[in-house]
């Protein structure tokens, strides 16, 4: 027998306190209607002593559920998704003095581009061609969702004391590093399976790209590990938020974020490391046969990962969700100062490809395993010193 | 003879140049040089001399062919209208814009427009006959403003300004020299009629001289418009062109 | 085709039917099927003079995640496949839109041997007219696109008909005949003596004379800095080899010309010197005649390298067979199906026709059958090699995001190219074909279309042909005017490579920052000549009509512009340390590769030859301003990225001394000459044009002149019979094509990426290639 009421408690003493919640509630009380039918729905009361309306809403404000569902989990991440590649559009065609996407919404300046693409991609004829490995052609984009997604589950967006992550672990960190390093042996599924000539060149790229940017990656994470002296991410903020913003890991090892930020631009094959897909060379590398919803997704998940990946940055450097308390937000302004610190670091590297061209893959892979290890390895002889001396 | 040599970048250099790539994307982002034209709803305004669809005015015709054999492409037929003579017709299936036909025409008859914007549904639909030509065509507009390059010393500007653009150039046709056809060697002439067939204006006639028993030829220089057909047919080669006096 | 309109029925079924029709209205896809010059305006419309990614349309270089195809202009025999391949890979539903004239009803190649119809191939959507067409139409054909997916299926152009005026009928009415005259059995002689004023070639015909002693029939000077050298075939090779002595170090050109009614083919080379100063204006043309039974030559490419790629080309066209070639009996230029020896004259095209004819339907369209199978050759050893050697194929184009419309099997091994097999002929529209069935006058647009990003200088090159076979003078004033176009087109096309060449480094920000430069470049065009870019505006005696100041201002004020965005261009791109990365020490051309290979233009310059035509025989008004050569050292990637670059500087500097010139200059802007009795059009050659250059006949010969384009050395070999109003061959080399052998030759050894970089930095466009 569950205990019922026992969770419904627990559910209700852990919840994400915004108190602008409580004036929206009772302003709409004010308002002739809206308030009685507020308060009618507030009269439904089930088994429980709690109205339902507030057992849901409370649902939704208990802590692992927030996390998870609204920030940093889905609803961020959909958002994201909807609005980056738009904004990159945009910004990318600004900077090329030019407009980007517009006239499909011209008040929103086009802003709802995305969505016709997507929708375009799920009514579009999906191809597997005859020589591809038909099962695992169509599997392997479902199954990239996995380590792409799971380490949401470790992310922290709070601030001091107030952390919002769904999984608290002391190894927080290293599953982390674990599920990242997950993800390109799926991209190089995706090209096996597609048996192309280009998708299989692509996919090489892959490999090699993977081990360039791996190592100096967990170095660096690493040399945080040693300078926060936990990988637990809900102390990992704490120690960084300890003298407000001069503990952050960008501050205290500015080296390793630098590293860490070409790690993660290289990582999500962005120019000037867009060295697997290559437009010009391997016309999408491993995703050149892909078509309608699954290069739909292949698309997204490009973004997905990216998101991910400045998520873990903003935590471990920018000091996650740290920042002035807004009024009435509570606890949603760690969140609201974390998403905003993520999508400057997601902007500044989707608009990387309005500035560089593309390296070569012998140069990507003398990059990673010499200048990037280097500066991986003084970051991590850095956070040493500074773990002693502090 | 000026050498030009390759960069070799120290660390320094390298620096200096990620720094300076970065900042002028940066600038970009916040002021851009943007010279978007946007299309359907603006219009940049052509000069007049722009080379588009073309315009027929049969009034100034002179049946002369030059337009079709002049014509690169072989994009204009000429087509036999009601009253007999022959006008240009275009298909723009073939049509190259080049305005050869146009700068060709010695009475003026085609003249440009500066409708250029057309997509059509089938290929049949591109043939422009002579009665398609004489009045401008209506075309799908969705412009209500027409930007002008503005190119002064300092850049390029895009100026824009609430009107909407006249596509049709109003330009006094030029006209050719005024040319007339005269026979140089009667006594050659050997009365195939050629020239009489060929001449749209009527303007040649044959005379029957009864008593000689020969066709005389007869170039009535009034009638004559100067098309100079009946020169290039005529099989002794003994008419010329030469200038109206 | 059993319903050309499926794609549209399929968006209108199911219960999800508006969202599907909104979500492709606005997410058209277009997979950027490149196939001919059309391209570059395909370029500007989705660049930041008009973006078209406004409209929701995003280029994308892969069949498989796209849409919609715009097919720009020409659709080849051989790129018909390509065509059939990537509609036939796109997922459903797909659209199809066609650009330009050429892909509709042929255009100007209406009657090519090797152009197909795509709408034959795959179900069209819409047609855009235009040669090349304007970004506005092509933006126009989309939303057209648009508006019939959404359901509302209409024409964009509704002509008004009007009743013509009823005049009195005429009576036995004939349609005039063609005005084109062919002598039926003209006489060919490519060395007419003319006496001319050139000391130095008094001296070089003895020099030549002493050497060639007992080896040759006939030493003849045909105009200034041009030999002809007759000799028997047997010698040929070892004249060659005595030229080759002698400096004459490349070959700019392989000549064949068919005399059928006297049996024989007259095969010529035309020999020039790079590495001789006072030699590099001088061609020597050395001939020989073979019967037309089973031609056989000795291929001279063992002496001459350079003359590799132009014999494969006459083998394919002619059928004489070059022994020692290693290309004989294959496929290089043209597809499977194409007819066998086309420039024979026993190939007819077909004729012009000038009038409707009563009774009888008429055929706008010439029936071209598509071809049907999908076969495109690979040479069958190179295969195998590879397999025996562990290497892999990696076949790259012609519909490929970074190949444009050639063909290059690689052989790699590990991340190297062992072997690179290019298989140009993709866009070849058999001009020199046609250029035997038009007027003199008419193949000034066809000419200009080899290059459409280079337009005047292509203009000028074959007008100066004319020009020299007249010996026509041309007034002051057009001179400084041709040579402004000229330099306009030049800054023109360097910046497109320039744009490519970004691109294939994946920097789309530097491409749509030199297609903002061209905008303006093209605006001064467009002001000139009325067309963006095909402007036709050079005529043989000058210019078709006169500049008002205005226009010239702002050229003048242009010249100072452009520096503003050069300067962002250079800071985001040109130094960027990624690309200097990626260009420097790659692709290496040696300056005796370079000369081997017969390089031209700025790419020869990198690689250290200081050769440019309009220093050694200047035309135009370029003895009278004042610039300089660039050269460079390094001929890598960089090296040939960078030269053009100041190239560019310096062309930015004539224009303004040109601008400057001809302000003070006022008169006639076409020659007394040509415009025989019609001189009021000496500033306005309108009303006149065919009257004063529809008969033109050049004098019997052999015309050959050498033009300095954008990307090099442009020669035309004109041949006149001095009867007929059409010429009798045409022989155009363009740059490209005389490039495309060292391009192979840099390309070998590099990494696999390199390509690109190596493709970028010659500025390789195809359709001047293929012609």
């Amino acid at each position: 027998m569950i205990d019922i009421t026992g969770l419904v408690s627990t559910i209700l003493n852990n919840q994400v306190n915004i108190p602008l919640l409580y004036v929206i509630y009772e302003f709409l009380l004010k308002i002739p209607v809206i308030g009685s039918i507020v308060t009618f729905l507030l009269s439904i009361i089930p088994l429980f002593d709690v109205p339902i309306i507030r057992l849901l809403i409370g649902f939704v404000l208990w802590k692992p559920m927030w996390v998870l569902l609204i920030i940093p989990g889905f609803a961020t991440l959909g958002t994201m998704l909807l609005i980056l590649p738009w904004l990159e559009r945009k910004l990318v065609g600004r900077m090329q003095w030019r407009v980007g996407p517009r006239e499909i919404a011209p008040r929103t300046r086009g802003s709802i581009q995305l969505l016709a693409d997507s929708l375009r991609f799920l009514c579009q004829e999906v191809i597997i061609h005859k020589d591809a490995h038909r099962l695992y052609f169509l599997q392997f984009p479902f199954l990239y969702f996995l380590p792409v997604l799971l380490p949401l589950l470790f992310i922290n967006a709070g601030a001091i004391d107030h952390p919002l992550v769904p999984i608290e672990t002391p190894y927080a960190l290293q599953i982390m590093v674990g599920l990242i390093s997950l993800m390109p042996v799926f991209i190089m599924g995706v090209g096996w399976s597609s048996n192309n000539r280009f998708a299989f060149i692509g996919t090489v790229r892959e490999a090699f790209m993977y081990f360039a940017y791996e190592i100096p990656f967990i170095i660096v994470i690493l040399a945080m590990i040693v300078l926060y002296g936990t990988s637990n991410t809900a102390e990992v903020i704490t120690v960084a938020n300890q003298g407000s913003w001069l503990h952050w890991g960008i501050v205290l090892n500015p080296l390793a974020a630098l590293t860490f930020f070409i790690a993660t631009v290289m990582a999500t094959a962005r120019l000037p490391f867009e060295i697997p897909e290559a437009d010009q060379e391997l016309a999408f590398g491993p995703f050149i046969e892909y078509s309608g919803i699954a290069f739909g997704l292949a698309y997204v998940m490009a973004y997905e990962k990216m998101y991910v990946l400045s998520a873990i940055m903003t935590m471990l450097f920018l000091g996650g969700g740290s920042g002035p308390v807004i009024p009435y937000l509570g606890e949603l302004s760690y969140g609201i100062w974390f998403v905003i610190k993520t999508l400057i670091i997601l902007l500044v590297m989707v608009n990387l490809r309005g500035v560089y061209p593309r390296y070569r893959l012998d140069q990507g892979l003398r990059i990673g395993w010499g200048a990037m290890l280097i500066l991986a390895l003084i970051a991590l002889v850095w956070s040493i010193v500074i773990g002693v001396v502090l | 003879m000026k050498k030009v040599a390759t960069p070799d970048y120290t660390v320094a250099d390298k620096l200096k140049t990620h720094v300076a790539a970065l900042s002028t994307a940066a600038k970009e982002v916040v002021l851009p040089l943007n010279i978007t034209t946007h299309y359907p709803r603006e219009r940049k305004r052509q000069p007049e001399c722009f080379r588009g669809f073309m315009l027929f005015d049969p009034e100034r015709c002179i049946s002369c062919f030059q337009c079709s054999f002049v014509c690169p492409a072989n994009a204009i037929w000429m087509k036999e209208a009601p009253s007999g003579r022959y006008y240009p017709t275009v298909d723009h299936g073939k049509c190259i814009y080049c305005h050869f036909c146009v700068d060709t025409c010695p009475g003026g008859a085609l003249k440009t427009t500066k409708i250029h914007d057309i997509a059509f549904r089938t290929m049949d639909e591109m043939v422009a006959m002579t009665e398609d030509m004489v009045e401008p065509p209506a075309i799908i507009r969705e412009d209500k403003v027409v930007v002008d390059y503005v190119i002064d010393k300092e850049d390029l500007t895009l100026k824009r300004t609430k009107e909407v653009d006249e596509l049709i150039v109003e330009i006094e046709p030029s006209e050719g020299v005024p040319m007339v056809s005269v026979c140089v060697d009667r006594g050659s002439c050997i009365a195939c009629k050629v020239c009489t067939k060929v001449c749209e204006s009527g303007a040649v006639s044959s005379l029957k001289d009864e008593e000689k028993l020969i066709v005389k030829m007869e170039i009535d220089s009034e009638k004559c418009t100067g098309c100079g057909l009946c020169v290039k047919e005529c099989s002794m080669q003994i008419l010329r062109l030469v200038r109206r006096e | 085709m059993e319903n050309p309109n499926a794609h549209i029925d399929f968006l209108e079924s199911g219960p999800l039917a508006p969202f599907k029709k909104w979500a492709a209205k606005w997410s058209l896809w277009p997979c950027h099927f490149i196939t001919s010059c059309c391209g570059v305006e395909l370029a500007h419309a989705f660049a930041c003079g008009y973006d078209g990614e406004r409209l929701g349309t995003l280029n994308l270089g892969i069949a498989r995640q796209s849409n919609f195809i715009i097919i720009e202009g020409t659709i080849t025999r051989k790129m018909a496949r390509a065509l059939q391949f990537v509609y036939g890979q796109m997922p459903d539903p797909k659209f199809v839109n066609v650009i330009g004239a050429c892909g509709e009803r042929g255009g100007i190649f209406w009657n090519s041997y090797n152009i197909t119809h795509p709408s034959d191939i795959v179900p069209v959507d819409f047609f855009v007219p235009g040669c090349p067409i304007t970004p506005e139409g092509l933006l126009r054909g989309v939303r057209a696109l648009q508006d019939k997916i959404m359901g509302v299926d209409k024409t964009t152009i509704d002509f008004k008909k009007v009743e013509l005026p009823f005049e009195e009928q005429l009576e036995e009415r004939m349609v005039p005949t063609s005005p084109k005259l062919f002598a039926p059995t003209p006489e060919i002689k490519v060395d007419i003596k003319r006496e001319v004023d050139w000391d130095f070639g008094k001296e070089l015909e003895d020099k030549l004379k002493k050497e060639l002693i007992g080896l040759y029939e006939s030493m003849t000077i045909t105009g200034v800095n041009r030999i002809a050298i007759k000799t028997t075939p047997g010698n040929l090779k070892v004249v060659a080899q005595k030229l080759k002595e002698m400096q004459f170090d490349h070959v700019k050109s392989v000549n064949v010309i068919q005399v059928p009614h006297e049996r024989k083919f007259i095969v010529e080379y035309m020999a020039a010197s790079y590495s001789v100063e006072e030699l590099m204006p001088v061609l020597v043309t050395i001939f020989t005649e073979i019967g037309i039974k089973d031609p056989k030559l000795q291929s001279l490419m063992s002496v001459w390298e350079s003359a590799n790629y132009s014999e494969r080309e006459m083998h394919e066209f002619f059928g004489v067979l070059f022994e020692g070639n290693d290309w004989m009996g294959k496929k290089f230029l043209l597809a499977p199906d194409t007819p066998d020896l086309p420039l024979r004259k026993e190939f007819k095209i077909p004729e012009e026709r000038y009038a409707f004819e009563e009774g009888v339907e008429p055929e706008f369209m010439v029936p071209i059958e598509p071809p049907k199978d999908l076969y495109v050759p690979i040479w069958e050893e190179f295969i195998e090699k590879a397999y025996d050697s562990d290497e892999i194929i990696v076949p790259i184009g012609p519909h490929h995001a970074g190949s444009g419309h050639l063909r290059v099997t690689f052989r790699v091994k590990g991340d190297r190219i062992v072997d690179a097999i290019p298989e140009p002929g993709f866009v070849h529209r058999s001009m020199e074909k046609l250029a035997e069935n038009k007027l003199y006058i008419q193949n000034i647009p066809l000419f200009e279309r080899l290059a459409i990003n280079d337009p005047a200088n292509m203009n000028l090159a074959y007008v100066r042909a004319i020009e020299n076979a007249l010996s026509v003078e041309v007034p002051e004033r057009a001179q400084y005017l041709r040579t402004i176009m000229a330099e306009l087109s030049r800054i023109e096309a360097f910046y497109y490579d320039s744009g490519i060449f970004s691109l294939f480094f994946g920097h789309t920000t530097g491409f749509m920052y030199c297609m903002a430069i061209r905008e303006m470049i093209i605006e001064a065009l467009m002001q000139i000549s009325g067309s963006r870019s095909g402007p036709s505006f050079i005529v043989p005696g000058g210019l078709r009509r006169d500049i008002p100041d205005t226009v010239l201002e702002l050229i003048d004020n242009m010249t100072f512009a452009l520096n503003r965005r050069m300067k962002k261009f250079e800071s985001i791109f040109v130094y960027n340390p990624v690309t200097v990365a990626r260009a420097k020490g790659v692709g290496v051309l040696t300056k005796e590769d370079a000369i081997r290979c017969g390089m031209v233009g700025p790419f020869l310059r990198a690689s250290g030859v200081n050769y440019d035509v309009r220093k050694i025989a200047p035309y135009d008004a370029y003895d009278k301003v004042d610039f300089e050569v660039t050269t460079g050292d390094d001929g890598d990637c960089l090296g040939r990225f960078l030269g053009r670059l100041a190239e560019i500087k310096e062309s930015v500097k004539i224009v303004k001394q040109a601008v400057d010139a001809v302000k003070g200059i006022q008169g006639p802007i076409l020659s007394d000459d040509i415009l025989g009795e019609y001189k009021e059009a000496a500033s306005d050659i309108k009303g006149n044009f065919f009257r004063v250059y529809g008969n033109l006949v050049l004098p019997k010969g052999e015309w050959t002149t050498i033009t300095e384009a954008a990307r090099g050395t442009t020669l035309f070999t004109l041949i006149s019979d001095g009867e007929s109003n059409v010429p009798y061959r045409v022989r155009v080399i363009s740059p490209c094509w005389m490039n495309l052998r060292g391009f192979m030759e840099a390309v070998k050894g590099e990494r696999y990426a390199d390509f690109w970089a190596v493709y970028g930095s010659f500025g390789y466009f195809p359709p001047e290639a293929d012609r």
